[in-house]
């Protein structure tokens, strides 16, 4: 089951400041919804635990995440693959920086998620609003911590 | 000239038939003239003598067993359609507590070979292991399998194993199969398992000459199931000291199911004891659950010999048992004359067996049992292929392969009277194959043994008051409602003709059918009657118990049934089971042949015990039991008596009588020739039950749901041996059609998620969705038994043929073709947008109707 939402902002921030908050996961994982803990493996690896789970049926998931691609300061793209109750989800979370008049930044981003498993039998109708809602709630985050 | 001819063939091949049946059918010995039986109790509808056990409560079911120091299975299932996978990790699972031993995909690679397939070529090239190790290929698919102590511990520790995988891009569907992009399993080289092309008559001639030629676009069988309400279950003891796997399981057709086990664990085949309780429904899904006998087994053994159980969930039971055969049908020709009788039908259709073929491809010539349905089509040609796709592997589900054949009948008929202006009953009329040319040779050799479709119909109409709803309909119409009447005539081929399976593999080491019983005095006199046979709910105990009782004049409760296959204990044959319709015909006549050798046992030992002669003698019933009675004399002997004189009391026994045992075996061989292979041609079953279904539909304008205002099914399944017991397969089969044309559906994802891994998805038939049964039985015996039963009970889901059928009466003024055997309110109203948007415009194209030649 592929899930795939996108969207822009704008931040009163410069491109290359935007970049330096993307790709530092201290700072960039905690904005991810129900965010537990996170294990740095090496300088594009880590890990990352998150609660999830509908309604009261929650459980944590471990997320291997990587920064797949890192254009300074133009574009930052991650990757995450893990296993939830009843199956599996991989990631992918895009950010395309563009410079726009008055020294602030354009993020444009793309996030798409493919969830398979019985969760994606059970939960299927569920999944895309509440995956939206999730979604939502980082990018808040991130307007917000980019100021 | 021409109808004569083929008359003359019919009678031909019935001729054949009957003239085998007379050697296989066991003859009296000269002078026992008291063998003639009255048929007292086959033909009643007495109460089923299994409901007492099991509606109380106590059925013995696999998850009842509880042996000592018996361990639970738990299976780790791939989350993906189609992927590598790249790292099984079960440390953290091992290391729990309670967990004694786990299994991953690699380990039983080591220690099987994989299981044999029935198909040739390409379909060889398969490596079917009962778990996954270097690539999954459905989802469900067992990657590793966890065995504990207890269940829940099995459960918690299949959490901890660690799988990953490297996803690949699935194959979904007939159409993505066939092009070969992603292979299901590369060592094919293709993902087409079979094909063959299936030719009779003149078609090319037949078209020329046609007075309508209709050509229809592509249609769809979906994917359902059966949902039995017990679920797979299994338990294994790997008794290594005696080099022998003892098997408790549900699985209804062990005889087959040994087969395969045996060459891959590597073990004789005399190695492997069955053993079958009562089972909670099969429907014939079941036949395929051998894989996860294997790994049982290989736990058990792994686990010290300690007995293993493992007793499947309903999603598990939904995701990696069995499915029903999905099937796609592609470039319809149908060729009619000026009166809309079809005269030639061409066509290709694709079967999707799912991830592994198992008892496949067999259904790619199981359909031809009913190649022109009813009707008395001659000229036909189908180009069969099957493939693998990324979907749970296929089973033998009620109505195997022929519903898919019967429906794409019943739909071209449909929509060739829709497109020529022939009303539906009409249009059956005009092609019914007629009672007066019964016994009927299709045009691939098969004979339909006997029935009056077209009094069947008759009879359903008056049922339901056709003519009356025509005229509600109407009226309706006028009101802008949506109603539509509907008619699906079916076949149930039974018992059928193993040789077969050299259609499509000619080396295949299997023909015909047979069946084994045994009747016998127990020492105490009591009549006891042992089967192989493993009944889902058919009520085997109760017809057999009529048919025994028959044969000695006493009643059905003073025979004593032992049903469920036990390799020790139990008779049987390699063909051993339950499925294809046919206990009525091949089990009852193997039970028919061993009480009447009792019975002349029984006759010769009274004839001495009484000093009389056994043309005197009289069966029945007296002050002491079961007995029999010199008419001449008055004397009577009881069966405990008799049983004392020949076990325990047999001194004085004269010589000539010391072949009586009063345990009395009998193999009923149903009378088959292996087909020609090249023609394709021969009898593939003996029999053919027959049922037709009408329904009025309405479809609500606002929701687009469809509901049933009125319903009616019409049986004809030769003699009935108990109608109770027939009316209630009707029942079920109508219920499971019904699900499957309204509500019930195995849907994938294109990423290769199932869609309804439960109930609540899948919504399975229950009494609140089932209209009320308007019930009609009539009786063609057949010519081919030796009581003119036919086996009965799949149904040849009858209900999506006519759900079909009235659906589109309904909306075929707004333009809708029906041309998915699966219908919901969601469904309907993308067809009439389609149809808005002219979308069914190419769907159906009369290619030609001659000039002055319309009906």
């Amino acid at each position: 089951m592929e899930i795939k939402f996108g969207g822009n902002f704008v931040v009163k921030k410069t491109p290359a400041q935007v970049y330096e908050f993307l790709v530092d996961p201290n700072r960039f994982c905690p904005l991810l919804p129900d965010y537990q803990s996170m294990q740095i493996v090496d300088e594009k690896n880590f890990l990352v635990k998150l609660s999830v789970g509908i309604s009261h049926i929650r459980g944590t998931a471990a997320v291997k995440m990587s920064l797949a691609e890192a254009d300074r300061p133009k574009r930052a793209v991650y990757e995450g693959k893990g296993d939830v109750p009843g199956g599996s989800a991989s990631l992918r979370a895009g950010f395309d920086l563009e410079m726009v008049p008055g020294g602030e930044t354009k993020v444009i981003w793309l996030g798409q998620a493919n969830v398979v498993g019985r969760i994606a039998s059970l939960a299927g109708g569920m999944l895309e609003p509440l995956a939206k809602k999730n979604v939502q709630k980082l990018i808040d985050g991130l307007q917000k911590a980019l100021g | 000239m021409d109808c004569r001819r083929r008359s003359d063939k019919s009678e031909g091949m019935a001729r054949t038939i009957r003239k085998q049946m007379k050697r296989t059918t066991p003859k009296p010995k000269a002078g026992v003239a008291a063998i003639a039986c009255v048929s007292k109790w086959v033909g009643q509808p007495i109460r089923r003598k299994e409901e007492d056990r099991l509606v109380r409560g106590k059925g013995i079911f696999v998850d009842d067993q509880k042996l000592t120091g018996m361990l639970h299975i738990r299976f780790v299932r791939s989350s993906y359609g189609h992927a590598k996978i790249t790292r099984v990790d079960v440390s953290k699972a091992e290391a729990l507590p309670g967990v004694v031993c786990t299994l991953t995909g690699a380990e039983v690679k080591g220690m099987v070979q994989p299981f044999i397939e029935i198909g040739p070529d390409a379909g060889q090239k398969i490596a079917d292991y009962p778990m996954a190790f270097d690539k999954v290929v459905f989802q469900g698919e067992p990657v590793a399998a966890v065995v504990a102590e207890t269940r829940l511990i099995a459960e918690d520790a299949a959490e901890l194993v660690e799988v990953d995988y490297e996803p690949l891009p699935p194959v979904m569907t007939a159409e993505d199969a066939l092009k070969d992009e992603s292979l299901v399993h590369p060592a094919m080289g293709t993902n087409k398992n079979w094909h063959g092309l299936f030719e009779y008559g003149d078609v090319d001639k037949a078209f020329k000459q046609a007075a309508h030629v209709v050509h229809i676009g592509r249609m769809h069988f979906h994917r359902f199931s059966s949902t039995p309400l017990e679920n797979n279950a299994v338990i294994a003891v790997w008794d290594s000291r005696s080099e022998r796997i003892e098997y408790w399981s549900n699985n209804s057709f062990p005889a087959f199911a040994a087969q395969f086990l045996s060459p891959a664990l590597g073990v004789r085949i005399d190695q492997i004891f069955m053993k079958s309780f009562d089972i909670g429904g099969g429907f014939g899904i079941k036949i395929t659950n051998y894989p996860y006998m294997a790994v049982c087994a290989l736990a058990s053994r792994k686990a010290g010999d300690r007995p293993v159980k493992w007793a499947e969930t309903r999603t598990e039971h939904m995701q990696g048992s069995a499915h029903g055969n999905e099937r796609t049908y592609f470039d319809t020709r149908v060729a009619l004359d000026k009166n809309g009788v079809i005269t030639a039908v061409a066509s290709r259709h694709v079967d999707d067996c799912g991830a592994y073929p198992r008892y496949e491809p067999l259904g790619c010539v199981i359909w031809a049992q009913v190649m022109p349905a009813s009707y008395r089509l001659k000229n036909i040609r189908i180009d069969m292929s099957q493939v693998v796709t990324n979907k749970c592997p296929v089973g033998p589900n009620r109505g195997y392969s022929r519903m898919q054949q019967l429906w794409f009948m019943e739909r071209i008929l449909d929509i060739c009277g829709h497109t020529l202006g022939i009303p539906t009953d009409e249009m059956r009329m005009r092609n019914y194959i007629r009672k007066d040319e019964m016994p009927y040779t299709t045009p691939n050799g098969c004979v339909y043994d006997s029935g009056d479709y077209a009094g069947m119909l008759a009879m359903g109409k008056k049922l339901i008051g056709w003519d009356e709803w025509k005229k509600k309909q109407a009226a309706a119409r006028k009101e802008g409602r949506w109603i539509g009447l509907g008619i699906g005539s079916t076949l149930d081929s039974g018992t059928n003709n193993f040789g077969q399976a050299r259609i499509i593999n000619a080396g295949a080491p299997f023909s015909g059918q047979s069946k084994a019983a045994i009747a016998k005095l127990d020492i105490y006199g009591e009549v006891v009657v042992s089967l192989g046979s493993v009944p889902q709910g058919q009520g085997h105990e109760t017809t057999a118990s009529q048919v025994v009782a028959d044969v000695l004049g006493i009643s059905p409760d003073m025979v004593k049934v032992k049903p469920g296959f036990d390799t020790e204990q139990n008779v049987y044959t390699g063909h051993t089971g339950t499925y294809g319709s046919q206990f009525a015909v091949s089990g009852l006549s193997a039970i028919h042949g061993a009480a009447q050798k009792l019975r002349a046992e029984i006759s010769r030992m009274a004839a001495w015990a009484l000093r009389g002669k056994e043309k005197d003698l009289e069966f029945g019933v007296g002050a002491q039991g079961a007995e029999i009675r010199d008419k001449r004399t008055r004397k009577s002997i009881n069966y405990w008596a008799l049983a004392n004189l020949v076990n325990v009391n047999n001194a004085g026994m004269p010589e000539e009588l010391w072949d009586i045992t009063f345990n009395c075996r009998h193999v009923y061989h149903a009378p088959f020739h292996i087909p020609d292979i090249q023609k394709k041609y021969g009898n593939l079953t003996l029999t053919y039950a027959a049922q037709i279904h009408l329904a009025v539909i309405e479809i609500d304008r606002e929701t687009f749901q469809p509901k049933i205002l009125a319903y009616a099914c019409v049986d004809d399944c030769g003699k009935a041996i108990n109608p109770r017991i027939v009316e209630g397969q009707v029942h079920g089969c109508t219920a499971h059609g019904i699900g499957a044309a309204l509500m019930e559906h195995c849907a994938y994802d294109s990423d290769g998620n199932l869609l309804a891994s439960t109930f609540s998805d899948y919504t399975p038939i229950t009494a609140m969705n089932m209209p009320d049964l308007l019930y009609g039985h009539m009786e063609s015996p057949s010519p081919f038994t030796y009581n003119g039963a036919k086996g009965m009970g799949e149904g040849g889901a009858a209900p999506v043929h006519t759900v079909c059928a009235a659906l589109q009466d309904a909306l075929y003024a707004n333009g809708v073709i029906v041309d998915d055997s699966h219908n919901t309110g969601d469904s309907i109203f993308r067809s009439l947008q389609r149809a808005k948007q002219g979308g069914y415009k190419d769907m159906v194209r009369v290619e030609y109707q001659r000039a002055g030649r319309t009906n």
